[in-house]
């Protein structure tokens, strides 16, 4: 049987189908869903996120070790919702409206399911009713705001104004990102975080999930 | 021009190029029209100018001195209507020897740009990764569907007195980075200029890309010190310009150069337009690992 401890170095060299088989005979041995989740598989998301910030890996890596660890993932679900484990938090994310880039969007969609946020992918050219429709269904969401456009970017403050206009801002985080985004923009807007790369965001995130 | 017959519209005056965001936000006039100097001499074909946000004034003084430096066309870089209308009006279209303006870009989403043509006329750059279908925009996830939007806006191009020729059009198929391309964004884009420039009714139209996107997020050294993005960049160039490709957004400081066949990121190419999902993404980390 192969060792559970090698889940970790299957997710950080992004070998799905090594990460696949290990978890698989993990749960046939009745490991526990929970330790391996904090005990390999969040820390190998966390080394690739430092490689990444020390140029040591780059995004092909983070793409395919978010990919191993979403399939481990996949695959623990039911035995984590029996152990009454929960995600890391909640992250409603799409491009938004007039704003057709997705590469970006889709980078940190995946980073954050790799660090085990559910994450709810509203795509692209999203109107702000849409991002608080789905804010809406749980408190404490964090609402993830895409946009590369110059003349896009202002809608992120219209959603503000939305989830503002609907009662919901605050139990509502929102953090934003895209090529013309800076943090200055986000203290502008009154966004609650800002990052400029899908490995920060997952930081970010935990940062605001943490409050 | 490192290669015959490809126009380089230098990429460098853009507010999105982070040492080019200094200047801009230091105000570095100087600076900026430094750029657009070195560019000119370096064979640039057009100089684009993209302020970020800045106001539409701004985007008409930077014309105005961008000019005063250099006799290249411009390619007025923004998606917002007044911005580019404020670049249009400043443009002296006699500096430039007579030649038209590029704007970059019209789409699917903001057609309302081709009523900028009764001001200066100029050479669309039509961006047709993005489409408009029955009401609903989106990207176009298929060559067929790109080809559409090709066909679509270049209709809008000929209409209301406008009459803009195939010759004054570049399309845009939208360049994705290599690195994460786990859909088959290049397999799509290959496959609608191919069938673009099988169009006898599309004939003399040019082709571009930003070529600079198309391996962002890349290392820049392959494992035995030899460049990466250089090289895969020119690959591309070296499949896409017997479909059409004439044109690129780019940078004039790299060696773009024709690839042989067995050249290692031509092989990485082709290895990535026959992958499905996230082999092709596997293909480029092989190429510099």
């Amino acid at each position: 049987m192969s060792d559970p401890a090698e889940l970790y170095d299957a997710i950080l060299t992004g070998n799905a189908k090594k990460a696949e088989e290990i978890t698989k005979a993990a749960l046939e041995a009745k490991c526990d869903a929970g330790e391996l989740l904090s005990k390999y598989m969040i820390p190998a998301m966390d080394e690739v996120g430092k490689r990444f910030e020390a140029n040591e890996f780059f995004v092909p890596e983070l793409l395919i070790a978010a990919r191993a660890m979403k399939t481990s993932l996949e695959l623990l679900t039911p035995a984590m919702a029996a152990e009454g484990l929960e995600a890391a938090g909640r992250v409603v994310i799409g491009t938004v409206k007039g704003d057709l880039h997705d590469i970006g969007k889709n980078l940190v969609a995946s980073m954050l399911e790799g660090g085990g946020f559910e994450v709810i992918d509203l795509g692209v050219d999203v109107a702000p009713e849409k991002f608080v429709e789905a804010a809406q269904q749980k408190d404490g969401t964090i609402v993830a705001l895409s946009a590369l456009l110059t003349t896009t970017m202002t809608m992120m403050k219209k959603v503000i104004e939305a989830l503002e206009a609907a009662g919901i801002r605050q139990s509502t985080k929102v953090m934003i990102g895209g090529a013309p985004i800076t943090q200055q923009y986000a203290d502008e807007i009154g966004a609650d975080g800002f990052s400029d790369n899908a490995s920060a965001a997952v930081a970010m995130a935990r940062q605001l999930v943490e409050g | 021009m490192a290669i015959e017959g490809l126009r380089i519209i230098g990429e460098s005056i853009n507010d999105s190029v982070p040492s080019t965001h200094k200047l801009f936000e230091a105000n570095d006039i100087e600076g900026l029209l430094a750029l657009a100097k070195l560019q000119d001499e370096k064979g640039a074909a057009y100089i684009d100018v993209n302020v970020g946000p800045r106001s539409p004034e701004f985007m008409a003084e930077m014309v105005k001195k961008v000019q005063s430096v250099t006799a290249k066309p411009l390619s007025i870089d923004t998606p917002d209507v007044a911005t580019a209308k404020a670049g249009l009006e400043a443009y002296d279209m006699d500096r430039a020897d007579g030649a038209k303006p590029v704007l970059n870009s019209i789409s699917a989403l903001r057609v309302e740009m081709f009523d900028l043509y009764s001001i200066v006329p100029f050479c669309p750059i039509l961006l047709i990764s993005e489409q408009m279908v029955d009401g609903q925009s989106g990207p176009c996830h298929t060559a067929e569907q790109t080809y559409e939007a090709a066909k679509s806006l270049i209709a809008v191009a000929r209409e209301g007195g406008r009459a803009i020729a195939n010759e004054d059009v570049i399309f845009d198929p939208g360049i994705a980075p290599i690195g994460t391309d786990s859909e088959g964004n290049l397999k799509r884009l290959v496959a609608a200029m191919e069938m673009i420039h099988a169009d006898a009714d599309l004939a003399g139209a040019h082709a571009s890309v930003g070529l600079s996107n198309f391996t962002v997020m890349l290392p820049p050294n392959r494992a035995d010190g030899s460049r990466v993005k250089g090289p895969l960049e020119s690959a591309f160039i070296t499949k896409t310009m017997p479909l059409g490709l004439d044109t690129i957004i780019g940078s004039v400081k790299r060696k773009y150069e024709l690839l042989a066949p067995d050249h290692p990121a031509m092989v990485c190419l082709e290895d990535v337009l026959k992958a499905d999902g996230f082999d092709g993404i596997m293909h480029v980390r092989e190429f510099y690992s």
